[in-house]
């Protein structure tokens, strides 16, 4: 595998732990009635 | 927020136009289609398959496509910001930008100007203007959200600005040449990289615009509709992040068994599998939305469209990462199957979200109630079934193409010649086309009820014009 493959797949790896940490705030208990809002909210646009 | 202060002007200018560009889009289809199974019908230079059939392609994608994206975006960034439209001038220029683009793009299609890149095939003053046109309408829906009175973004905002930014990359990127007069250039890449870099935009030009657009509209519009919140927001975030997240890896998948390195490929292969996961998200979501309210596909026309829309969704995004295993990629690749799966994204995905818009927007955009709703639902059967019919005709002679093409005697020669395949995809043919003319024959139905709708509609407000329910 040569530099390119391993800075490819790194970028790659890299993009992942982002996305974890992502999901983590996304689901953390914290912002469980946060996270909801804004789908009530879009309903009262009139 | 009053309904009063948001810009529809601009939102009615841009429904107007993709609609007619989407006639343009299926019309020029069908003839092509006809050009198939009749070489008769090809009349050199100008109107031959090989020239009219970009034009299909590029006034579906972008004359309707993103016309249509256009038009929803202006209208649900003001709404879900609470705020009107940075600036109406800017979007004055970019409707009159947006139509030029298109026509010197017909103009210099028909004319044999192109890259022969497929979905790029625009010479590059053309993609000078397709830069320009992006540019000028995403800093308007970017200063539109900056300026936001709402606290909370919706779902469909972040659809939106995905596609804002990953739209721009990845046509820039693709678009990079050496212009050598004014309707030639020559790919700023060569050889497997070339065919690498297309593919990545190829992709997810997919993802960008055919994909995130129709999802903020399906998130904003089937609530909007139902009168009840999506499942879940946090859900839909999530599913938001990951389809970003793995969509970009995987346009090697159109490259498999070619020269592209073979790890490259394994890796477009690995994720277009995993995307289902993103995909399914946004599906389950909608059909979860749907708990307790499935009696309004019975009621509620828009319903139809969108559920249907987000169903036809769920079956290309299990086909399409199917299609890009290897084995099953070797089989169908190069054969009648593609343009099926294809047509079932484009014809029922995103042009069934498209229609649902449009039936949403026109009552409010005009104040007045829809023309028929007989008519909006006929328009629906037609559209579904002119779909499977062209779908189905070109699954069954994709999967025979590819059974004689591999087809082998016992001392190894091939059993058919290519011309004998060819003899046999003619029946199939015939009925693709029969399956567009009814397709067409819907979108003839949903532009009479607009027309309708504008011209002869009951006036209402724009609340009780919006009532959507049969």
């Amino acid at each position: 595998m040569d530099l390119a493959s391993i800075l490819y797949l790194g970028v790659t790896f890299g993009l992942f732990v982002i996305f974890v940490l992502i999901v983590l705030r996304t689901y953390s208990k914290k912002r469980k009635d946060e996270g909801e809002i804004a789908k009530y909210r879009m309903l009262d646009d009139e | 927020m009053k309904s009063t202060e948001y810009n529809y002007d601009i939102v009615r200018s841009f429904v107007n136009w993709s609609v007619l560009w989407g006639l343009v889009a299926v019309l020029v289809g069908v003839i092509v289609s006809f050009q198939m199974v009749d070489p008769r019908l090809n009349f050199p230079p100008y109107l031959t398959f090989g020239r009219l059939r970009p034009i299909h392609t590029n006034a579906g994608i972008y004359g309707w496509g993103v016309g249509v994206i256009f038009a929803t975006f202006i209208y649900m960034v003001q709404r879900l910001c609470r705020t009107p439209l940075w600036s109406p001038k800017l979007a004055r220029f970019q409707l009159w930008f947006f139509n030029a683009t298109i026509i010197a793009s017909a103009v210099t299609l028909l004319m044999g100007y192109t890259t022969s890149k497929e979905y790029h095939e625009m010479e590059w003053p053309i993609d000078v203007m397709v830069v320009i046109l992006w540019v000028v309408f995403a800093l308007n829906i970017i200063m539109t959200i900056i300026k936001r009175r709402e606290e909370h973004m919706y779902i469909s905002l972040w659809y939106m600005m995905a596609s804002l930014v990953g739209v721009a990359i990845l046509y820039l990127v693709n678009a990079a040449a050496v212009p050598v007069s004014l309707f030639k250039s020559y790919s700023a890449f060569a050889g497997t990289n070339d065919a690498n870099v297309h593919w990545w935009f190829g992709h997810n030009a997919v993802a960008m615009a055919l994909t995130a657009p129709p999802l903020a509209m399906f998130y904003y519009f089937l609530p909007k509709s139902t009168g009840v919140p999506i499942y879940s927001h946090r859900l839909s975030i999530i599913a938001f992040w990951s389809l970003l997240f793995m969509y970009l890896w995987t346009g090697a998948h159109h490259l498999l068994w070619t020269p592209v390195p073979d790890w490259i490929q394994t890796l477009a292969m690995g994720f277009s599998v995993m995307l289902i996961a993103p995909s399914w998200g946004s599906v389950i979501n909608g059909y979860l939305s749907m708990n307790g309210q499935w009696h309004q596909m019975r009621e509620n026309y828009l319903v139809k469209y969108l559920i249907l829309g987000i169903t036809f969704y769920g079956l290309q995004t299990i086909q399409g990462p199917m299609q890009a295993i290897r084995t099953f990629s070797a089989f169908i690749h190069y054969t009648d199957w593609v343009p099926a799966h294809i047509h079932m994204g484009t014809m029922g995905w995103v042009s069934m979200i498209c229609f649902a818009s449009i039936y949403y927007l026109v009552p409010r955009i005009y104040g007045k109630k829809l023309f028929s709703i007989p008519l909006a639902n006929l328009q629906f059967w037609l559209i579904l079934v002119g779909q499977l019919t062209w779908s189905f005709s070109l699954w069954i002679a994709g999967v025979l193409q590819a059974g004689m093409w591999t087809a082998m005697n016992p001392d190894g020669s091939l059993t058919y010649t290519f011309m004998e395949t060819m003899v046999e995809m003619y029946p199939y043919w015939w009925i693709r086309s029969i399956g567009g003319l009814i397709y067409f024959v819907g979108v003839v139905v949903f532009i009479y009820n607009l027309v309708m709708t504008v011209r002869h509609g009951e006036i209402a407000s724009t609340e009780a014009a919006a009532e959507g329910r049969a």
